[in-house]
């Protein structure tokens, strides 16, 4: 691929400002609090696009793209089921506890709630999944690069995978060393309009093409272009999953596990100027992100709608390196790492039917010898990875195609910024002024959490190349993160909703969830996977129709072994004196006052509009 | 924080804008659009991405950013006399 002088300036003037901006807040960032929560003064609807912008990693990009190619609208449901009630219930009943408790991290809310072992290995093993994650997104991002031949011609294509991971870390170390949270969140913001700015174009000239949403009803399998159709069983829809599972699963545990307790989007949320910002922030966010399946899944229905024997002229670079779906590195997020499987499917998805339609989307080539790789059955194997980047060099002349990288590019920085600050805050806060030293200066603590965003780009390196050099690593890290985040719900349920929740019950709880998610992973498997990696390796008492299906049944389990041992133990245990807990739990805090808000401005009002859209647009697509 | 972020959203558009904007001018009838089906997509959505990045921009420049509610510290009181504070 080569791009034109006109592409170059676009993605040149996105640079420039992103840089700027870390230059014009450094003066701001006087203290610690300034730093790590941007001083608690951004307006609602600022934190809200952050909010949802930090989760939009290009992983999300990619791997949703690909996934709606690969399984069509039924994607949504990660959207629709799987964000926005938890996105709602954090809006409107925990967000007083975060922000009112004044803790300034989400571990730090668990020392005040809980006592300082539940903090302490919340905290290190978010810290520890932070940095991973961020290495992931750098990992995609510079194969990614490699992959499109962006940088083709500009140097040796050896050199291609090292200088992406070195640019892109050396931008986002700049522009958070520099202007902290705040530079990220206005950063997220930036990078929010330009992702829309760069696919709703891509969307709409699409949609043309096909013949709008009837056109591709018209050339897509039914199973596709229906969302809830097929959903009584698993052997029925493309996800292999039935609705329980979907709506346990996803719907309540992992969503509710990931929007409602991870520092990572909360921390946009508590930078809010006040108490009602901040439980506006997460519904704000949920009215963009009810759309956005438009902006990141249709791109990939409608490069399957397109009739084949046009993709030969879409010019992808044969990569260097063997590449691992891209899509299949979602990490992180537990509802993510549910769409990371989906994207890692790519090898052995076999609930797709044979008449799939391919589209623009590429074969994958087998990056040694150039020649398209076979699954078993001989049949070639379709890269859906490149979904939307196939879309982007498919409708985009030059110009406007600057802008479709620069918004992909967008989504990568993004996801690693996310990470970066909650990683930063994280250390210094609760594990460093906890555990090393805590009788440091402000200033100090200011210094330290620079210290730290440089020390944990340095560790994002290190794991972009360690997941570069062990091929199963990426499955390894998504099982870790899918265990760690599986029972921590019901932790924060208990202890935000029930005064006699006990930090030994909390602590215990927490232990007994993870490991019942390791035992409930050892002893099933996914139908068409062997022992090993994938479950199964205690012994295989159970087989579950898809990966997803065990993904989302090993959080379900983890849930309720960690509400069970919870309760159990903290009835044994002697619970703290009631004046201790007020602010911390819902029934000893005064509810939030809303009546000096206007009517449209009640977090009530808010929630209830937000589910009423999301209602009509399951109804629509189902 | 003093800046208020429309300012540089509503110039990263205005710029990005005027770019395509000008680009698809010169080349409005250029073979390139075929791929976009004959729309000239740097021209429109140049223009659409300019006046977005104009209201943003003077919506910025015209509210104040109010949400600096934490009184200046003492050590700052004679630095938020300088004129680039609001």
């Amino acid at each position: 691929m080569t791009l034109s002088i006109i592409d170059w300036l676009i993605m040149l003037v996105y640079f420039a400002f992103v840089l700027g901006i870390g230059f014009a807040l450094k003066r701001y960032m006087r203290t610690s609090n300034d730093f790590f929560l941007a001083g608690r003064s951004i307006p609602a609807w600022v934190c809200g696009l952050a909010f949802i912008s930090a989760n939009l990693g290009a992983q999300e990009v990619i791997g949703m793209g690909a996934s709606g190619a690969k399984y069509g609208i039924i994607t949504s449901h990660f959207y629709w089921i799987g964000a926005i009630p938890a996105m709602v219930f954090v809006g409107v009943f925990m967000m007083p506890f975060y922000y009112g408790s004044k803790a300034r991290s989400v571990p730090e809310y668990l020392r005040l709630r809980f006592d300082e072992k539940t903090r302490a290995v919340n905290a290190i093993s978010f810290a520890v999944m932070t940095v991973f994650s961020s290495g992931i997104s750098m990992y995609a991002m510079a194969l990614l690069i490699q992959t499109l031949g962006l940088f083709h011609g500009l140097m040796p294509e050896a050199w291609i995978f090292h200088v992406s991971i070195l640019l892109s870390a050396i931008i986002v170390l700049g522009y958070i060393f520099l202007g902290g949270l705040t530079s990220a969140i206005y950063n997220e913001v930036l990078q929010f309009f330009l992702i829309v700015a760069g696919f709703l174009p891509l969307v709409w000239v699409g949609l043309r093409n096909v013949g709008g949403w009837q056109g591709i009803k018209h050339q897509l399998p039914v199973s596709m272009v229906h969302s809830w159709r097929g959903m009584g069983h698993a052997n029925t829809n493309p996800l292999g999953v039935e609705w329980v599972g979907l709506a346990m699963g996803l719907g309540f545990v992992l969503s509710f596990g990931y929007w409602c307790t991870d520092f990572l989007v909360i921390q946009r949320a508590m930078a809010a100027e006040s108490q009602d910002s901040a439980r506006r922030v997460p519904l704000i966010a949920a009215v963009p992100k009810m759309f956005f399946p438009f902006l990141v899944i249709l791109p990939g229905l409608i490069a399957v709608s397109i009739t084949s024997g046009m993709r030969t002229d879409v010019p992808i670079a044969s990569s260097r390196r063997s590449a691992p779906a891209i899509g299949g590195v979602v990490a992180g997020a537990a509802a993510g790492d549910a769409v990371a499987k989906l994207g890692s499917k790519t090898d052995a998805g076999q609930v797709v039917q044979d008449e799939h339609p391919h589209g623009l989307i590429p074969p994958k080539t087998d990056p040694i010898s150039g020649r398209p790789v076979l699954d078993s059955a001989g049949q070639p194997v379709y890269n859906y990875d490149l979904a939307i980047p196939a879309m982007l060099l498919h409708f985009f002349p030059t110009g406007i195609l600057g802008l479709g990288l620069t918004a992909l590019l967008a989504s990568f920085m993004s996801g690693m910024a996310g990470n970066v600050t909650a990683f930063n805050t994280v250390w210094t806060y609760d594990i460093y002024q906890s555990y090393i030293n805590k009788r440091g200066t402000d200033e100090h603590y200011l210094w330290m959490g620079r210290m730290a965003t440089v020390g944990g780009i340095l560790l994002s390196i290190a794991a972009a190349y360690a997941v570069t050099s062990f091929n199963n690593i990426l499955d390894s890290l998504q099982l870790i993160f899918s265990l760690v985040n599986a029972p921590l719900f019901a932790t924060f349920l208990l202890g935000m909703f029930w005064k006699r929740t006990t930090g030994h019950g909390a602590f215990s709880g927490l232990i007994a969830g993870t490991l019942g998610a390791l035992v409930h992973h050892g002893l099933t498997l996914p139908v068409d996977a062997v022992p090993g990696i994938h479950g199964g390796w205690i012994a295989v008492v159970h087989r579950y129709p898809s990966d997803m299906a065990q993904n989302f049944w090993t959080a379900i389990f983890a849930f309720t072994i960690n509400l069970v041992v919870t309760i159990a133990v903290s009835l044994l245990t002697k619970p703290r004196p009631e004046p201790e807990l007020v602010g911390l739990v819902y029934s000893l805090t005064p509810k939030p006052a809303d009546q000096h808000l206007t009517w449209y401005q009640k977090p009530g009002t808010l929630a209830i509009a937000v589910l009423a859209v999301l209602v009509m647009l399951n109804l629509v697509f189902a | 924080m003093g800046l208020d972020i429309r300012i540089p959203l509503g110039l990263i558009f205005l710029i990005t804008g005027a770019i395509l904007s000008v680009f698809g001018v010169f080349t409005r009838h250029s073979a390139i659009y075929s791929k976009s089906m004959g729309i000239n997509l740097n021209l429109i959505w140049g223009s659409l991405m300019f006046v977005f990045g104009l209201v943003m921009f003077l919506v910025g420049r015209r509210q104040r950013w109010q949400d600096d509610p934490a009184p200046p510290r003492p050590w700052e009181r004679a630095e938020s006399q300088s004129p680039n504070r609001h």
